[in-house]
């Protein structure tokens, strides 16, 4: 069982060459019969070459890598490597968060429109988590560069992020709880591929209660402690759609205690310019309902009731998870590395804490999984 | 936070500029340099920009199914796709500012705060302001958003320690008061009495005994929210985002808090830099103070109990057993609380039934036309009117409140909109359970 660190490596080099995309059911099978997402416990940071960073999180930084010292045919694959300190996560109270992020991310990879976990592994300061690489950047950066999207690229997108909470949802219980186009990447074909799974969580029965997600897209049952669901997910899919037509989102203001006013309180109010098409608004405001008994998606029906909305007509949703519609935005990308498509971001801090023997004692049982 | 490579260049450039020109004016020297920058980019955009799109329709993008004309998703051209949405977006919106110098700089106006300073008027300096298009928010920040997160809460009751919130003793006159304080605010006005209750009592005192003590201070982590009860305390914000040393420090005044007001409020939710500095006014002031914690796992406690009690009660609901432990939390999620005095009819003989109701605490008795005595007693845990999920029959007896009732209710329409029909839900019963007992093909 236990694969010598070369196999690990032989394995990361080649599992491009396997994926294809796989059925949600096959997807979903036993995740011990998986060979995708496994903790390494013989890989370390030095069999990566790190080359730039793609992003950063409030303790997490993801880095485009490579293997060290790779075989000749393996030069130009490249990875993204997500690295959490474990002093900042502990600090930052995401313990629960970051172990719930690796098993759910285990479980569904393999996904077409889910950042894939190749392996996990960890040493003494850090945990790392080795995901498939987006070339295309973030779905964010064409927004704000295009303003806004045309209603066909909104739902082109729309349906992909569909068939993902599908899938969530109803295949594997899990809610996603923070969906922005932040998190929305673009592979080389222009998909979306979602990332950022540090607030996922698989809820099984029942609701949950940890505030958390971005202030524009929480849901009011999150902002008023209500105990929430999976029906949050869809909520924020209300407000995602809004804001790629008008490129912004519904509810905004410098203070996020009045964004949270207007969630709780204020139903969805479209601009006259650009011009929202009334099955757009529709779908809008299905999503964007208070009342979790008449939001869309948790009504009976779920997600096929979704994929049966005005708004989705014409859409054949077989072709769109075996990918056959052709992506509205084809990123620019000239060769395998190429992270032309992804902001610069600042060295890191210098200072830092560390993660002292004491720390050590108490938490490092927490981090065995990865 | 990150910066798009663009915007470096540019600031790198008015770097440059502003060191070889050592202007006076800082302000009118960037709008000025920024201005040059947007023309001669503008030029360019246009000089490049390709001649009007031929709407060339082209059905490559589905192959086989539909005709070529019924792309959901757009009929573009798989060659015209990699200008695609962007380039026609470009166009509509020439006139519009592209490179605008975006959130990172500008859109640092979070100080903007909870206390009563209306955030609204915190934008970017009035010469941005004309760069936004039309219809389009002229404050909207258009950085990267980060995610918040409270520390991860799990029920007491899913565990075996038990929790009793704090409890700090208060004059009636003084739990009134604090009940009119924070009654209008979004975060405590859809509580109950229960959790109301709680709340109040968990606000802990906190006398602040000389002027000039710094409460909370901008750009620390925040825990608390404070309700004033003596004194008043003055506000403070520093567009740097953060208190910084030396008299000016503290920032331009922006609001005064007297008794009765709050402050502090966003640290209910998760903890966030404090987005003022707030200080004691006068000497002998006193707080009431509340932690997150605390407020959120009275919300949390109270709501899980009430959802399990919900659950345990939905089980012995004879016509929905066949739901699952899934759909059986579905409805308990929608069900809605009610209380009645003593006495009150709940559902009326003859009356359509339209909703069902399970009784949470205290007793009610049914009774029907040309019958004196009750002809059923409801104690907690029972429920009445469940046959309306099922037809639309009038009410084949009235309940009414023996002592002051709390039950939850759910409408038809609310129960189908979740759920589908009750009927198909009753059908089910015997193929989802069972199914050697009944079905001969499973037998040996």
């Amino acid at each position: 069982m236990a694969a010598t660190t070369q196999q690990d490596k032989d394995f990361i080099a080649h599992f491009a060459a396997s994926q294809h995309t796989l059925p949600p059911e096959e997807i979903q099978q036993d995740p011990r019969n998986k060979e995708l997402g496994r903790s390494s416990k013989g890989l370390c940071v030095r069999d990566f070459e790190l080359v730039r960073t793609l992003g950063t999180g409030t303790f997490a930084r993801v880095w485009l890598v490579r293997l060290a010292d790779p075989k000749e045919e393996d030069r130009d694959k490249v990875f993204a490597l997500k690295v959490l300190r474990k002093v900042e996560v502990i600090k930052l109270k995401q313990v629960d968060h970051v172990n719930h992020e690796r098993s759910v991310l285990a479980d569904i990879a393999g996904h077409p429109f889910i950042t894939t976990l190749i392996t996990s592994f960890s040493d003494h300061d850090s945990l790392y988590m080795l995901l498939d690489y987006c070339p295309g950047g973030e779905v964010f950066s064409y927004l704000r560069k295009a303003k806004r999207f045309d209603e066909n690229t909104a739902r082109f997108y729309a349906a992909e992020i569909v068939l993902i909470l599908e899938f969530l949802h109803e295949r594997e219980g899990v809610a996603y709880r923070d969906l922005k186009p932040e998190n929305l990447l673009l592979d080389a074909e222009g998909h979306i591929k979602l990332v950022d799974f540090g607030f996922a969580k698989r809820l099984g029965n029942r609701e949950t209660y940890t505030l958390c997600g971005t202030p524009e897209y929480l849901a009011p049952e999150v902002i008023q402690s209500k105990g929430h669901t999976t029906a949050v997910d869809w909520w924020a899919l209300g407000i995602l759609i809004y804001e790629f037509l008008t490129g912004y989102p519904p509810f905004w203001n410098a203070n996020p205690i009045e964004i949270y006013k207007q969630i709780v309180s204020k139903p969805v109010h479209f601009p006259t310019d650009p011009v929202i098409s009334p099955d757009a608004k529709d779908i809008i405001r299905q999503f964007c309902t208070v009342d979790r008994s008449h939001r869309l998606g948790n009504i009976s029906g779920g997600a096929a009731r979704v994929k049966s909305h005005p708004f989705f007509t014409g859409v054949v949703w077989e072709d769109v998870y075996y990918r056959k519609y052709k992506g509205p935005i084809i990123p620019q990308v000239r060769y395998p590395g190429d992270a032309q498509c992804f902001d610069m971001y600042p060295d890191e801090k210098r200072s830092r804490d560390v993660y002292t023997d004491e720390l050590r004692g108490k938490w490092e049982d927490h981090f065995k999984d990865f | 936070m990150s910066y798009p490579a663009a915007y470096l260049q540019e600031i790198e450039s008015l770097n440059t500029e502003v060191s070889e020109s050592h202007p006076t004016d800082i302000l009118q020297f960037c709008a000025n340099f920024f201005a040059k920058r947007l023309e001669t980019q503008r030029a360019e955009f246009l000089l490049s920009s390709p001649p009007a799109q031929t709407s060339k329709m082209s059905g490559h993008t589905f192959p086989g199914r539909h005709g070529t004309n019924s792309n959901p998703f757009g009929g573009e051209a798989p060659e015209q796709v990699k200008k695609g949405a962007i380039g026609k977006v470009m166009e509509e919106d020439e006139n519009d500012t592209m490179a605008s110098p975006t959130a990172p700089s500008f859109s640092n106006t979070s100080f903007g705060s909870s206390f009563g300073g209306d955030a609204a008027g915190e934008g970017p300096p009035s010469s941005f302001k004309q760069t936004s298009g039309e219809g389009f928010p002229a404050h909207y920040g258009l950085g990267r958003r980060t995610s918040v997160s409270a520390e991860s809460l799990n029920p007491t009751a899913s565990s075996n320690e038990h929790w009793n919130p704090p409890y700090h003793q208060k004059t009636e006159e003084q739990t009134t008061r604090l009940q009119k304080s924070i009654s209008g605010n979004f975060l405590f006005s859809h509580l109950d009495d229960e959790q109301s209750g709680q709340v109040l009592g968990a606000l802990v005192e906190k006398a602040i005994p000389a002027k000039g003590i710094k409460v909370i201070t901008q750009g620390d982590e925040g825990d608390f929210f404070y309700v004033v009860e003596k004194g008043s305390f003055e506000v403070y914000v520093n567009p740097s985002g953060s208190l910084q040393p030396g008299p000016e420090g503290l920032g331009a005044r922006v609001a005064t808090i007297e008794e009765g007001g709050s402050f502090g409020e966003l640290a209910l939710m998760y903890n966030a830099p404090r987005a003022a500095t707030v200080m004691s006014a006068e000497a002998g002031s006193t707080l009431w103070a509340l932690d997150r914690i605390t407020f959120r796992r009275i919300l949390m406690d109270s709501t899980f109990q009430r959802r399990r009690l919900y659950e345990s009660f939905l089980e012995e609901v004879k016509i929905l057993s066949t739901l699952t432990k899934y759909e059986r939390s579905k409805i308990a999620d929608a069900l809605e609380t009610q209380k009645f005095p003593a006495g009150t009819t709940i559902i009326k003989e003859g009356d359509a039934g339209e909703a069902f109701y399970l009784l949470e605490s205290g007793e009610a008795e049914a009774f029907k036309n040309g019958v004196e005595k009750a002809v059923k007693q409801y104690r907690k845990g029972d429920y009445f009117g469940e046959l309306a999920l099922l037809n639309d029959a009038p009410r084949a007896a009235s309940v009414t409140s023996k002592t002051e009732v709390k039950v939850a209710t759910l409408g038809k329409d609310g129960f189908q909109r979740l759920l589908g029909p009750v009927e198909s839900i009753m059908r089910r019963t015997k193929y989802d359970e069972g199914v050697e007992e009944i079905d001969p093909l499973q037998k040996k």
